[in-house]
């Protein structure tokens, strides 16, 4: 069960128009993204997200992670999140390569059928 | 205060009763200026005169204290039948008939204040009553008769508070009593004081009717439950192990449901496995066989849909496992199986594997291992951090920490969430690396597998439990133990 990982994905049909705002909190993130292999939104307190960094952790992965309460536009990029991903609990949320992967439904499947890996490889997070 | 010095004088010391007829005068009758009559039922008991000294007998056996500011004795101290009958349903507004008096006492000058069994907080406003009350207590003094039935009414009142409650629903006697006041004694109460005196009876009714209504329905539930728990343990008994194990016999109304819905979820799992097991044996076509597979695996997603449909409404039942049978719930992680462990009883039993599949296996019970861990972990400090909140939790803070406490327990239905999306994704990837056949009888071995433990249950529960166990019972042992080791053969025909 493959997913697209190119730009957001399922999450948005159409492409970024491309008179986005500086101030976009989604181009915002996408930007802090794709500074690192590995880059993880999430929020000081919340305990999936400590679950979804052991696990990169675990595998030998270090990622960044952005505590979104402490981003200038965090609050924003919060709301967008929710309204992206539809879901009310926006963090933890994982991009690996600058490109979104998901929360921790999407990393737990890519897990466990064993495309993680490769991902993380490309993204050369893994060395091995 | 004349009245409140009265008070003092008249119940706070211990003397003997008759000597306090020489009080009678300055007594706080004031207190029983005007009063609600319940129910003119007990009248007819009643001798036509009036005795004080009866008054003063039924106030020693209410054991009736009007406490004063100095907190001394109540007068009545040694009555056997203490004030608190009275004071049955704390909470319930006893002091209904209180409230409108207090402010009736300031004012209206001519008014009188009307006095109920209180509760124990409003019985100071029993011996507030200002000047006033005390005049008029002078004033009413003199006028004998009506005082006569005043009395009277509050003495039966005082002396049979519960039954009153029963007789005042029949016909309208406070209204009655009231009426018959009003019209006897024009002169120190006002057309406004009647009104409002009237008025505060009825609430009185009111509130005792509804506190009556209370008491029945509570009463009635109780008996519903009570057959409800006797119907449950009933069922129990009779051996539906699979409705969970749970002792206590409180479900949720969820939980109940989820739990009926799994007994069902099993029932059709079953049906599921006879279809697998014949058509492993008839040698069914792969491509038979694999609707039937496929059914299989859409039946265990069914299963997480119903559970995250009842995380959402009661996560303490499935986390705590109390929708499984005893022997499942002591290797339960978080509301479920431990996918690694099932993948590593299934390496075993899928015997033979091409190397392919016994890597892909392998690597799989690895990566549900990282998965579980973080977890794990991730749960481990939601623990941490609830154990921080609740202890921290300080008086000024008011319910502030367990609203904090409450919003981060919510986070229990997402792991729990997260872990069937592990299990999910687990079997679907088995399904993944298996070839049709292989795959029937991995299902076959896990629905096998999880009908042991609960069959685990169901023996651990009957075992025989003296002290001494006797030759007999440990061959009886051994023989189920061999009942369950013999289906084991039974894995190896499926390959």
């Amino acid at each position: 069960m493959h997913y697209q990982t190119e730009s957001w994905g399922t999450y948005l049909p159409p492409p970024p128009p491309p008179t986005t705002t500086v101030n976009d909190p989604l181009h915002g993130m996408e930007r802090l993204a794709s500074e690192n292999a590995v880059v993880i939104f999430s929020l000081k307190g919340c305990c999936m997200c400590h679950a979804i960094k052991r696990l990169f952790c675990g595998m030998g992965v270090n990622p960044i992670v952005y505590e979104l309460d402490q981003q200038p536009l965090g609050k924003e990029m919060e709301k967008a999140l929710v309204r992206l991903l539809g879901t009310n609990s926006p963090v933890p949320v994982v991009f690996i390569g600058g490109k979104l992967i998901g929360g921790m439904d999407r990393v737990m499947a890519s897990h466990i059928n064993g495309t993680l890996v490769p991902l993380l490889k490309e993204a050369g997070a893994l060395w091995l | 205060m004349a009245s409140h010095r009265v008070g003092e004088t008249g119940l706070s010391d211990s003397r003997p009763l008759h000597h306090h007829h020489h009080h009678h005068q300055h007594m706080p009758y004031s207190v029983f200026t005007d009063y609600n009559p319940p129910s003119t039922g007990f009248i007819n008991q009643e001798s036509s005169s009036f005795d004080f000294g009866e008054l003063e007998e039924a106030i020693a056996l209410q054991g009736y204290k009007i406490p004063n500011e100095e907190n001394k004795l109540p007068l009545y101290s040694t009555v056997p039948r203490p004030a608190a009958t009275l004071d049955m349903f704390p909470s319930w507004p006893m002091r209904v008939q209180q409230t409108p008096r207090v402010s009736n006492s300031s004012t209206d000058s001519g008014s009188a204040v009307n006095v109920a069994i209180a509760s124990k907080p409003e019985a100071h406003s029993l011996v507030e009553p200002e000047s006033p009350i005390s005049s008029n207590s002078r004033e009413t003094f003199s006028q004998q008769p009506q005082q006569q039935q005043i009395f009277r009414q509050q003495l039966q009142h005082l002396q049979i508070p519960e039954k009153l409650e029963m007789e005042s629903e029949g016909g309208s006697p406070v209204t009655t009593g009231g009426s018959s006041h009003s019209q006897q004694a024009p002169k120190p109460f006002s057309e406004k004081t009647l009104r409002r005196l009237a008025q505060n009876r009825e609430a009185a009714r009111k509130s005792r009717l509804r506190k009556k209504a209370y008491l029945q329905q509570l009463e009635s539930s109780r008996i519903r439950l009570t057959q409800l728990e006797q119907d449950l343990q009933r069922a129990r008994s009779q051996g539906l192990f699979m409705v969970g194990g749970n002792g206590a016999g409180n479900l949720s109304s969820s939980a109940a449901m989820f739990d009926m819905e799994y007994s069902r979820w099993l029932e059709d799992d079953q049906r599921h496995m006879v279809e697998l097991r014949k058509g492993l044996q008839s040698h069914l076509q792969d491509g038979d066989l694999r609707v039937i597979v496929d059914s299989v695996v859409a039946h265990y997603d069914e299963l997480f849909r119903l559970k995250s449909v009842a995380a959402k409404s009661d996560v303490f039942h499935l986390f705590t496992g109390m929708w499984t049978t005893p022997a499942e719930r002591c290797f339960l992680w978080m509301g479920g199986f431990r996918p690694s462990e099932l993948i590593k009883m299934l390496a075993i039993q899928l015997d033979p594997l091409t190397e392919q599949q016994v890597v892909g296996i392998y690597s799989l019970q690895q990566l549900s291992q990282q998965a579980e861990e973080a977890l794990t972990q991730g749960l481990d400090q939601l623990h941490q951090s609830l154990v921080d909140t609740i202890a921290s939790g300080s008086v000024n803070d008011g319910f502030h920490h367990m609203t904090v406490a409450l919003g981060k327990l919510t986070n229990l239905e997402v792991f729990v969430h997260q872990a069937d999306n592990l299990r999910q994704q687990t079997l679907h990837q088995l399904h993944r690396i298996l070839t049709v056949r292989q795959a029937a009888t991995c299902f076959l071995v896990i629905s096998e597998y999880f009908g042991r433990l609960r069959a685990l249950s169901t023996f651990w529960a009957s075992r025989p439990r003296e002290a001494m166990m006797s030759d007999e019972n440990l061959c009886q042992t051994t023989t189920d133990l061999q009942m369950v080791q013999s289906s084991q053969i039974h894995f190896s025909n499926y390959g």
